[in-house]
């Protein structure tokens, strides 16, 4: 039983799969009969299924030391190319997460979506989404992981463009696509690179390369940011980071688990990549830099932020950030734990979102209020969910803090300085969020406000049951510190920072009718924050100016240099051929004169090495 | 058993061409396609018979003809060239698929198609260089009239572009050829990869030029390649498939074929160089589809821009990077293909191409929702995601490619990214979006005008999944190419003790210079 298990592993992201193809009939429109329901059951089931699958792989795989299941795919030209799954607690945990959040969130989808008529091509791209998120965490080759981060940027693009009637949609879409591709294309970079130097993709093989490899500096440095790159952009970090941003465009479901658990896969690659990564201190460096720039950043942003999903969606870029800075500095067990803890606080805080803006149509903090007494249970997964992403005793997002700074205390203490900042901050912005979501009077929008239907309420509940037992799983899991062992001023410092956030934002005064302040000092603050420090900008006259520059010119070059030079050379033999018609007078004396000027000519050639 | 590839369709063509005028087009279409199916099903079935393991030619005929001249009718097929006659015959039905029945004069037409099938089937299996150089211009007549008669509003510019430059670049391989076996002493056209061998390097370089230019203007490179948009945006759709699909690996096959295998020294030579060039045509195309309005100047110009990829990894010539050129053709073949396909049939439905006026197709009822998604398949390939056949072939080149040229392997994935910007502009901007008034009353697409994309799709689909189907029957014969150049690459004559004399030399003691 245990033996079958591990070899049918392969299974589970393939169910995810199988229920994208299976739902194309309904997706495409060959079957109308039945409306797109029975899509939707199919898909969920089977992710129910993968997620039951899962379960008793974890129970199998706990405690075992990691197996490895190995695919050949392609071997030719002595190019080995295998595909290696690796059967360990935390990559089965991981599948676990991903299908049991993907799970929640397509239930939610049922009630989010009720009333949209693509409610098929949705499931499907879910189906599609899951495979691909769950084939990343079993991952052991990076060829394979390589892949699946390229599925997945696919069909974010098709997720975040799912309503592509609309124009912000559109560019969203666009956006998304390309600044991950950025990301992948160098990292396609690092894995062809890494593939010729070490021959083998599989981390279990490129680990012991790196522990024996003495590559040049340079080379180092270079293979360790290509290998940044792709994480970072999956992971919505500077400077790759406003598609996450842009893409709360899209139906939320979607966001549920693009702000949990797929920029988590992105940070699980960057992870798995880490031994490799260390080899040069440039690209370390580098990780902790960019961590530290999107998490103060970004946490900066969130707070001036009006529309409501694009205020969390930049504390997940923090958190993130966090993680970089734990990749970067080695301490890749609190970046599991902040993972774990984020990715279930964070799509708790999206349904609760989802569900206001289910019911007001609404995504602007500026027209919401009073919501608290018409809503009380998505009130409760706000409330809960907030709790439980910031340092709050004894929530999950506590411990995840609590083991950086206990991480970083000695070593660099200005990192915790960093963690105390973005836990203060993110209080902050949430406590802001709250009063001004459900707290105050109920404006127009907010006057007629039902709860959400069971749909979408059960996995809400669902999910605030489990953000509160995190504390109970991770002591399950043996991940909770020994209680004696606790830095206790450093869990002063985490819970006096998230207080301190706490009460700033509830002293802070807001002002629904008129948000942008008077004192030009400060709207100049505030605009640059809620217009995200200004980069799309910087990237409008940057890198979109140098391509199209270069694009223009080039095709201007091609229409005008090359074509020109070409169609010179045709209309010069057409010219000279018409001119040369009216040598043909008839008249025997001009032909005689040029015949017997081409034959001195030719003979003048023939002697000249006489003369 | 190779002749029938040849000869069938030649057959069937002169059967259309004595058919009284009375049968109707879709009859003639049908005909077309049949017999092409059986060409496509004979070439099936020689796959299945092609021993993998043997690095020779298969199925060999040899039958002479003008001895004399040293003309001689000999076939033969190994691992570079059964790809490419599958995909041959698989695209030519396409093509004939799409055609439209309604055309003026269908007899000729058909005919005119069936020739070309035959023509690149006998580029691909000859043998004897005068043999391959007799169907390299037997190709070019009928295409040049398939351009001219049933193109668009500029198709006399287009085809006579075409047809020039073409003929320059046959006229260029001519030279080659010739210049190859007269100073060589050999009295016979006969594909011998160890011909050049005895020549100076002066010599086997100015050789390899007329080589390199001449197919470099059908592949097409950069800056020999402005005929292929005009000819594009004049041809009907399934012209464009055929150009794209089939007639461009003419070039990249010759590329290697009369390149890489018979000019191995002066290969060596100039391959870092050949990089450069690659490296030059991959980010010009690229660069320049961005700026395209025309849906199917921006897929001409990313043909430009994905066969300056198979240059990257011919000039690299390592077993991956070879093997990665054959299967890019392949999939260059099968998405160029797709692509073509899909914007004929908006071109056909709303009657343009521009990306500036076109817009929100995907609306499902009213728009093209189906043509829709098979494009944005077709682009993801294209793009190199992973799952379709452009992943691999642009995996393989870039890793075969890295070892020997970094720099320029990195620059060209470069290439690669920009594919992205380009079609995905293409994407949003015709797909996505609100459909306007304009376009609201679109004819219905079939489902026989969906088949040949849902068709390829799936075959892009599947090799992307299963490489393995394919490159089984290239690597043999791709690692035996190498190993032959590397052997030979290797003992490089002095350049300087000999300057062009015209008889053959052949240099005492040959230095050992390694490059790379």
């Amino acid at each position: 039983m245990h033996q079958f298990l591990i070899n049918t592993s392969w299974w589970v992201p393939c169910y995810g799969l199988l229920a994208a193809i299976l739902t194309l009939p309904w997706a495409v429109g060959l079957i109308r009969r039945t409306g797109p329901r029975p899509a939707a059951y199919l898909n969920i089931l089977t992710t129910a299924i993968a997620l039951i699958h899962g379960t008793f792989l974890f129970n199998a795989v706990w405690g075992q030391p990691p197996q490895y299941l190995e695919f050949q795919w392609l071997q030719a030209a002595g190019l080995d190319l295998s595909f290696a799954l690796e059967l360990s607690s935390i990559s089965v945990g991981a599948m676990e997460l991903v299908t049991g959040l993907s799970l929640l969130a397509q239930v939610y989808a049922l009630g989010y979506l009720e009333k949209d008529w693509a409610l098929a091509r949705f499931f499907g791209l879910m189906g599609f989404f899951e495979a691909a998120m769950c084939g990343i965490a079993l991952s052991d080759s990076l060829l394979l992981t390589y892949a699946l981060l390229e599925v997945l940027t696919l069909s974010t693009y098709l997720l975040v463009g799912f309503w592509y009637a609309q124009p912000l949609v559109v560019t969203a879409a666009r956006d998304a696509f390309l600044t991950k591709r950025v990301g992948d294309i160098l990292l396609l970079m690092g894995v062809v690179a890494l593939s010729t130097y070490s021959g083998s993709l599989n981390f279990s093989d490129l680990y012991q390369w790196a522990e024996t490899a003495q590559p040049a500096p340079l080379v180092a440095a270079l293979i360790g940011l290509s290998l940044i790159a792709g994480p970072t952009g999956k992971c919505a970090q500077f400077p790759l980071h406003l598609w996450l941003d842009e893409a709360m465009e899209g139906p939320n479901p979607a966001s549920i688990l693009r702000n949990s658990v797929v920029v988590g896969c992105g940070a699980f690659v960057l992870i798995k990549l880490q031994p490799i990564i260390v080899l040069s201190p440039v690209a370390s460096g580098a990780t902790i830099a960019l961590g530290t720039m999107t998490a103060i950043g970004a946490s900066l942003v969130s707070l001036a932020q009006i529309d409501i999903k694009r205020a969390l969606s930049h504390s997940t870029s923090a958190y993130l950030g966090l993680v970089f800075i734990a990749v970067g500095v080695g301490w890749t067990d609190f970046a599991f734990i902040l993972l774990f803890a984020h990715a279930i606080a964070k799509a708790l805080l999206f349904m609760s979102i989802g569900s206001i803006i289910m019911t007001t149509t609404c995504q602007d903090l500026t027209e919401m209020g009073g919501l608290w007494k018409k809503m009380p249970a998505t009130t409760g997964a706000f409330v809960v969910g907030s709790a439980g992403l910031i340092g709050l005793f004894p929530l999950g997002g506590f411990w995840a803090l609590q083991r950086g700074i206990e991480d970083f205390w000695l070593v660099a203490p200005w990192l915790v300085a960093v963690i105390l900042l973005v836990n203060g901050l993110t209080a902050l912005s949430l406590t802001r969020v709250f009063r001004l979501v459900f707290l105050g009077e109920p404006q127009p929008k907010t006057r007629r406000a039902p709860e959400v239907p069971w749909t979408m309420a059960v996995p809400i509940v669902t999910l605030i049951v489990l953000t509160l037992l995190i504390p109970a799983i991770l002591n399950e899991l043996t991940l909770l510190p020994a209680f004696g062992l606790v830095n206790v001023p450093g869990v002063v410092l985490l819970v006096g920072s998230g207080l301190a956030g706490c009460v700033v934002g509830s002293l802070l005064k807001l002002n629904h009718t008129w948000t942008r302040p008077v004192q030009a000092p400060l709207r100049f603050l505030q605009d640059m924050l809620s217009y995200d420090f200004y980069i799309d900008r910087l990237y409008r006259v940057s890198v979109v100016w140098v391509v199209s520059s270069i694009s223009r010119f080039s095709s201007w070059c091609d229409r005008y240099v090359i074509d020109g030079f070409v169609n010179l050379v045709g209309l010069a033999s057409i010219f000279s051929g018409e001119s040369l018609k009216y040598s043909v007078s008839g008249q025997y004396q001009a032909y005689m004169l040029t015949i017997l000027i081409g034959v001195a000519l030719l003979g003048a050639i023939l002697t000249r090495s006489f003369w | 058993m190779l002749s029938a590839l040849i000869w069938i369709p030649i057959f069937c063509a002169a059967v259309i061409g004595l058919l009284p005028a009375s049968v109707s087009s879709s009859r003639l279409r049908s005909l077309a396609i049949a017999s092409i199916s059986i060409v496509f099903a004979w070439s099936l079935y020689i796959a299945t018979q092609f021993d993998v393991i043997d690095i020779g030619l298969q199925f060999q005929e040899d039958i002479p003809w003008l001895d004399s001249l040293g003309l001689t009718y000999r076939l033969g097929i190994d691992g570079l060239s059964l790809p490419l006659v599958i995909l041959n015959n698989l695209l030519t039905i396409v093509a004939l698929w799409c055609s439209d029945t309604s055309i003026q004069r269908p007899r000729l037409y058909y005919l005119l198609i069936l020739i070309i099938n035959s023509a690149v089937a006998g580029a691909f299996l000859a043998h004897n260089l005068l043999l391959f150089f007799l169907f390299y211009e037997l190709e070019l007549i009928p295409l040049y009239l398939l351009i001219g008669i049933w193109g668009g509003t500029r198709r006399g510019y287009a085809a006579t572009k075409f047809l020039i430059y073409t003929a320059i670049s046959g006229i260029l391989i001519l030279m080659s050829f010739l210049g190859l076996v007269w100073l060589s002493g050999s009295n016979t056209f006969e594909y011998n990869p160890l011909m050049s061998q005895g020549l100076p390097l002066t010599a086997q370089i100015i050789l390899l030029g007329g080589i390199l230019i001449g197919f470099g203007i059908k592949i097409p490179l950069f800056p020999f390649h402005t005929w292929l948009p005009d000819a594009h945006v004049e041809a009907s759709t399934p012209i464009s498939v055929l150009l794209a699909g089939v007639l461009l690996k003419l070039g990249t096959y010759g590329l290697i074929r009369f390149g890489l295998e018979l000019f191995p020294q002066a290969w060596s030579v100039l391959a870092p160089w050949l990089a450069g060039w690659a490296v030059v045509s991959v980010l010009f195309g690229a660069f320049t589809a961005i700026a395209q309005t025309d849906m199917k100047k921006m897929v001409a110009y990313s043909s430009i821009g994905h066969m300056g990829f198979i240059l990257l990894a011919v000039a690299a010539a390592t077993p991956i990077s070879l093997l990665g050129t054959v299967f890019q053709m392949v999939s260059h073949g099968l998405i160029s293909g797709l692509l073509f396909v899909l914007v004929g049939v908006v071109y056909k439905t709303t009657g343009t191409r521009d990306i500036n006026i076109l817009q929100g197709l995907m609306t499902p009822e009213r728009g093209l929702p189906i043509i829709g998604s098979l494009m944005v398949a077709g682009v993801m390939a294209s793009a190199g995601i992973p799952g379709m056949t452009g992943f691999i072939s642009e995996f393989l080149i870039f890793r075969g490619s890295f070892e020997v040229f970094p720099v320029q392997t990195l620059l060209s994935m470069v290439g690669t990214g920009l594919t992205a910007v380009y079609f995905l502009l293409l994407v949003n901007k015709v797909f996505f979006g609100r459909l306007p008034d304009a376009l609201a009353n679109l004819p219905r697409v079939s489902w026989s005008e969906r088949l040949p994309g849902f068709g390829l799709a799936l075959i892009i689909v599947i090799l992307g999944l299963q490489p393995n189907w394919m490159v089984r029957w290239i690597e043999t014969t791709t690692t035996a190419v190498i190993n032959d150049f590397t052997t030979v690459a290797a003992h490089l004559p002095n350049p300087k003790t000999i300057d062009l004399p015209l008889t053959p030399a052949v240099s005492e003691n040959p230095l050992p210079v390694r490059l790379n």
